[in-house]
C-alpha cells in the first residue's frame, strides 16, 4: 500500500491545478491507482467550429496515400463510411480501379473536361434543346448536360436528402458529380440550398460515421463526439452531459445497453403494475373490474353487488359463514394457476427488491452530491488553521471515488435483475444461475459494505479532529478509496469473463470500468496542419491560449 | 414543376415511329401530367397479341424523379401486381436516369414481360407459380391475356362512353372497368352494386 499512496501523492500536486469543475459532480481524474493501466482520453468533442478540421484530417490521410482532390477523397470517404482503414483495405484488396469505380470516382485528365473541342451549340439530351456549349456543364465522367437541367437536377436531390451521393444524370452512370460544380450551379440559383447542401457535406462526417455520434444533451449543444477505439465506451461531451456511445441514453454501465432499455420500459410501461394487479387482486367473475381483498373472509362483494370466492374467483351466493360460503366449494387444486401467480408473485418481488436498491444507491448519490460542499467548507476551515496539511485533494478525491462506486453499484441491481432473471434461463441451468448469482452477489454486498464505509468517513466532522486524527482519517479515506476502486474493476471482470462472457447472445457488452470515471472527451484542435497528431502542437493559426493549455495537458498525461 | 416542353417532344417524337415499336403514349385527359401508355405483348410470350395499357403519372421533378408507371391492363406476372398493377422494375425506382425517356422506360417495361425475374417479385404468388409449376404459370399468363389485353383494348373506350352515357362518373366507371379486367356486363354490375 505504500506504493500505492506515494504515488498518490504525486498525482495530487499534479491534479492541484486541474481546475475543471464537472456539473454533475463527477470529476476527471488524470491518475490511475497503480495497478490501472489505462490511456489517456482517447475520444474527441467535435464541435461545429473543428467539424471542418476533423473531417480534413481523414481527406488529408487518403489524399497522402492517393494522388486525389479534396471532393475525391470525399467521395471515397463517405463510401466507406469515413472509416479510413476501410478505404486503405479495399485499395489493398482490390485495387485502385475497383475501388475507385465502387465508390464513384472518375479521374481524368484536365485537357479533356472541357467542351471546347464541340462545336456549339449541342443539344441536352435531358430537355432536347439545343445549349450553347458556354451554358453546359461536363462533369469527370466526361457526360454533359445543359446548366439548367444538371440545377434542377441537382436540386431535387439535395431536397431528397440526397446530398452525399449525387450520381451523374447520365443512364447507368455510376460517377459522383464534383461538389465544386454543384455547389456553383445551385447557389446561382439558391444560395440558401447550396448552404444546406454544404452542410450537408460536413454533417456526413457525423452522420455517416461509425465512430462519431451527436451528443444526445436537450437542448443540443451542437456538438458530436468521435470515439478512436471501441464504440462500447461512456464518454463526457464538453457540455457536461455523460453517455453511453453505443445507445445514446445515460452512462449505464455494468449495465448492457439491452438491460438498460429493458429497466426502462420495464419502469414506464406499468408492467409492474400489471404484475402487482395479477398478484393482489381477482376480476369480478360479472364485470370484469380487478377487486383488492381489503380483509375479512373469502367471500367478496364487487361493487357491482357480485360476490364471488376469493379462493377460487368463482361467482357465489351472498350468504356465508366464517369458514365457507353456502354451496360453494373450490378445494380442488388446479397447478397450472397456482404456477403462473407464483411466478408473477416471484417477478414482482425481484423487481421490487433489485429497484429498491437501485433506488436506495441513486438516492444516496444525490444526497451525496450535496456534501461536495459542506467538504468544501470543512476544508477551508482546516486550511485556516495553521496545519502541517496544506493539501486536501485526498478529500476531493475520495469524494469523487465515492461517487463513481456509488454509481457502479446503483447499476450493478439493474444488470442483476436481468442476468439472474429470465433473460438468459436458455443458455444457463439454473443451478449455473444460482453458483454464479451467489458469486456477484458476493462481490455486490462487499462493493456496497465498503462504499458505505467510504461514506462514513467522508463525513466525519474532521475539522474538529486533531492533526493527528486528521492524519489518520486521510489514511482511512485514501486506502477505502483504492479498495472500493479495486472492488468496481473485480466486479467488472466478473460480469465481463464470468457472467456475460460464457453467453451466446453476444448483444450484451458493456463499457469497460474506468476507474477515472467516465471519460471527458477533449476537444479536438481548431486549427489544423500535417503534424497535428504530434504532441508537439503548434502556436500557428488562431488556437486560443485555453486549448492550448488542454493540449499541454494531454502531453503531460501520455508521459 | 414538370418539364412540359420536354413531355411535349417525347410525345412527338414517341408517336412518330410508333408503327415499328408498337409503343405509344398519349395524354389521358387535358393534362400532360397525367398519360396512358401502350405496350403489345412480346411475341413468343403468353402475352402475345395483348395490348397492354399503362397508367403514367408524371411527379413535379419529372424528368429528374422517375414517372410513376402501373398497368392500366390486368396481367399476370410475377414483377407485376395481379392485384394493383404495380410493377417492379429498377429504372422506375432507384435506378431512374433524366437522360431516360417515357419510351425507353415502356420499352423496359415490355422487356420485363418477356424476361420475367420471379427471383424479386411483386407479386408472390405468381412468382411461386413461375417456379414451381411453369406450365401453370404460361396457362393462366395466356388466359389472363386473352380476357383482358385483347377484350379491352378493343373498343374500351367504347365500353366507357357507353357507361358513361348511362349516367355513371367517368372515374368510377374506369376503375370499374379496370377492376373486373374489362369486362363491360362485371363493369355495369360492379357500378350497379355501389
Amino acid at each position: 500500500m505504500g506504493d500505492y499512496i506515494s504515488s498518490e501523492d504525486e498525482y495530487y500536486n499534479d491534479y492541484n491545478d486541474d481546475d475543471r469543475d464537472s456539473l454533475d459532480g463527477y470529476q476527471h481524474f488524470r491518475f490511475e491507482g497503480g495497478c490501472q493501466n489505462e490511456s489517456a482520453p482517447s475520444s474527441k468533442v467535435i464541435t461545429k467550429e473543428s467539424l471542418l478540421t476533423a473531417q480534413k484530417e481523414d481527406l488529408h490521410t487518403v489524399m497522402q496515400v492517393l494522388p486525389l482532390g479534396e471532393h475525391h477523397a470525399r467521395s471515397l470517404l463517405i463510401h466507406c463510411r469515413w472509416d479510413v482503414e476501410r478505404v486503405l483495405a479495399v485499395l489493398v484488396e482490390k485495387g485502385k480501379e475497383q475501388l475507385y469505380a465502387d465508390a464513384g470516382v472518375t479521374v481524368v485528365e484536365h485537357d479533356d473536361l472541357s467542351l471546347s473541342k464541340f462545336s456549339s451549340p449541342l443539344t441536352c439530351n435531358i430537355c432536347v434543346d439545343d445549349v450553347s456549349t458556354n451554358e453546359m456543364t461536363i462533369m469527370d465522367c466526361g457526360h454533359y448536360f445543359c446548366n439548367n437541367c444538371w440545377t434542377e437536377y441537382f436540386i431535387v436531390k439535395i431536397n431528397d436528402g440526397q446530398s452525399r451521393r449525387i450520381r451523374c444524370m447520365a443512364y447507368k452512370c455510376n460517377a459522383i458529380c464534383d461538389e465544386a460544380k454543384i455547389r456553383k450551379l445551385v447557389s446561382a440559383r439558391d444560395p440558401n440550398l447550396a448552404e444546406r447542401f454544404d452542410r450537408f457535406l460536413l454533417e456526413s462526417y457525423i452522420e455517416d460515421n461509425r465512430r462519431v455520434k451527436w451528443c444526445p444533451s436537450v437542448p443540443h449543444c451542437g456538438n458530436a463526439i468521435r470515439v478512436e477505439v471501441d464504440e462500447f465506451c461512456e464518454v463526457e461531451c464538453t457540455c457536461g452531459l455523460q453517455f453511453c456511445f453505443n445507445c445514446s441514453s445515460e452512462a449505464h454501465s455494468p449495465c448492457s445497453c439491452r438491460m438498460w432499455e429493458l429497466w426502462g420500459k420495464k419502469s414506464q410501461d406499468g408492467s409492474e403494475t400489471v404484475n402487482w394487479i395479477t398478484v393482489h387482486t381477482k376480476a369480478c367473475p360479472k364485470c370484469q373490474k380487478p377487486v383488492e381483498k381489503n380483509g375479512g373472509c373469502n367471500l367478496v362483494s364487487c361493487i357491482c353487488g357480485q360476490s364471488f370466492c376469493w379462493l377460487c374467483g368463482g361467482a357465489t351466493g351472498r350468504d356465508h359463514t366464517w369458514t365457507n360460503i353456502t354451496g360453494h366449494s373450490c378445494g380442488r387444486y388446479k397447478e397450472e394457476d397456482v404456477n403462473k401467480l407464483e411466478h408473477a408473485k416471484r417477478e414482482l418481488s425481484r423487481y421490487v427488491h433489485y429497484h429498491d436498491r437501485f433506488k436506495a444507491h441513486t438516492d444516496s448519490f444525490k444526497l451525496e452530491i450535496k456534501l461536495k460542499e459542506t467538504i468544501q467548507e470543512k476544508i477551508s476551515k482546516l486550511e485556516e488553521r495553521d496545519s502541517a496539511f496544506k493539501d486536501f485533494s485526498w478529500l476531493t478525491s475520495g469524494l469523487n471515488r465515492l461517487f463513481r462506486s456509488r454509481r457502479v453499484l446503483s447499476y450493478s441491481y439493474p444488470f442483476a435483475f436481468f442476468m439472474f432473471g429470465d433473460l438468459f434461463n436458455n443458455e444457463m441451468t439454473e443451478a449455473e444461475k444460482e453458483i454464479k448469482q451467489h458469486l456477484f452477489e458476493e462481490q455486490q454486498q462487499q462493493l456496497e459494505a465498503n462504499i458505505e464505509k467510504l461514506s462514513l468517513f467522508i463525513e466525519e466532522p474532521f475539522h474538529q479532529y486533531t492533526e493527528d486524527k486528521v492524519a489518520e482519517t486521510r489514511m482511512k479515506i485514501m486506502n477505502m478509496s483504492a479498495i472500493t476502486d479495486n472492488l468496481c474493476k473485480k466486479m467488472y471482470e466478473c460480469i465481463e469473463n464470468d457472467l456475460l462472457g460464457p453467453l451466446q447472445q453476444a448483444i450484451h457488452i458493456i463499457a469497460p470500468y474506468k476507474s477515472k470515471g467516465v471519460e471527458k472527451a477533449s476537444e479536438l484542435p481548431l486549427c489544423w496542419g500535417p503534424n497535428a497528431g504530434d504532441s508537439s502542437i503548434n502556436d500557428e493559426g488562431g488556437c486560443s491560449s485555453r486549448k492550448r493549455t488542454r493540449i499541454g495537458r494531454s502531453c503531460r498525461q501520455s508521459h | 414543376m414538370v418539364d412540359l416542353g420536354r413531355v411535349q417532344k417525347e410525345l412527338q417524337e414517341c408517336n412518330k415511329n410508333m408503327d415499328v415499336s408498337g409503343i405509344n403514349v398519349k395524354p389521358k385527359g387535358d393534362s400532360l401530367t397525367h398519360l396512358i401508355g401502350t405496350i403489345p405483348g412480346p411475341v413468343g410470350t403468353p402475352y402475345e397479341g395483348g395490348i397492354f395499357q399503362i397508367d403514367i403519372v408524371l411527379p413535379d421533378g419529372y424528368p429528374f424523379e422517375p414517372p410513376r408507371m402501373q398497368f392500366a391492363t390486368k396481367v399476370w406476372h410475377p414483377n407485376i401486381s395481379s392485384q394493383s398493377g404495380a410493377i417492379c422494375l429498377d429504372i422506375l425506382k432507384d435506378q431512374w436516369s433524366p437522360a431516360l425517356t417515357l419510351k425507353t422506360a415502356l420499352l423496359s417495361v415490355q422487356a420485363l414481360l418477356s424476361a420475367p425475374q420471379p427471383d424479386d417479385p411483386q407479386d408472390a404468388v405468381v412468382a411461386q407459380q413461375y417456379l414451381k409449376d411453369y406450365q401453370t404459370y404460361v396457362g393462366t399468363a395466356r388466359h389472363w391475356t386473352e380476357n383482358f389485353a385483347m377484350v379491352s383494348s378493343r373498343g374500351h373506350e367504347e365500353k366507357v362512353q357507353k357507361l358513361l352515357e348511362m349516367g355513371f362518373a367517368e372515374a368510377s366507371v374506369r376503375s370499374a372497368l379496370a377492376a373486373v379486367g374489362g369486362d363491360e356486363n362485371l363493369a355495369l354490375e360492379k357500378l350497379c352494386s355501389g
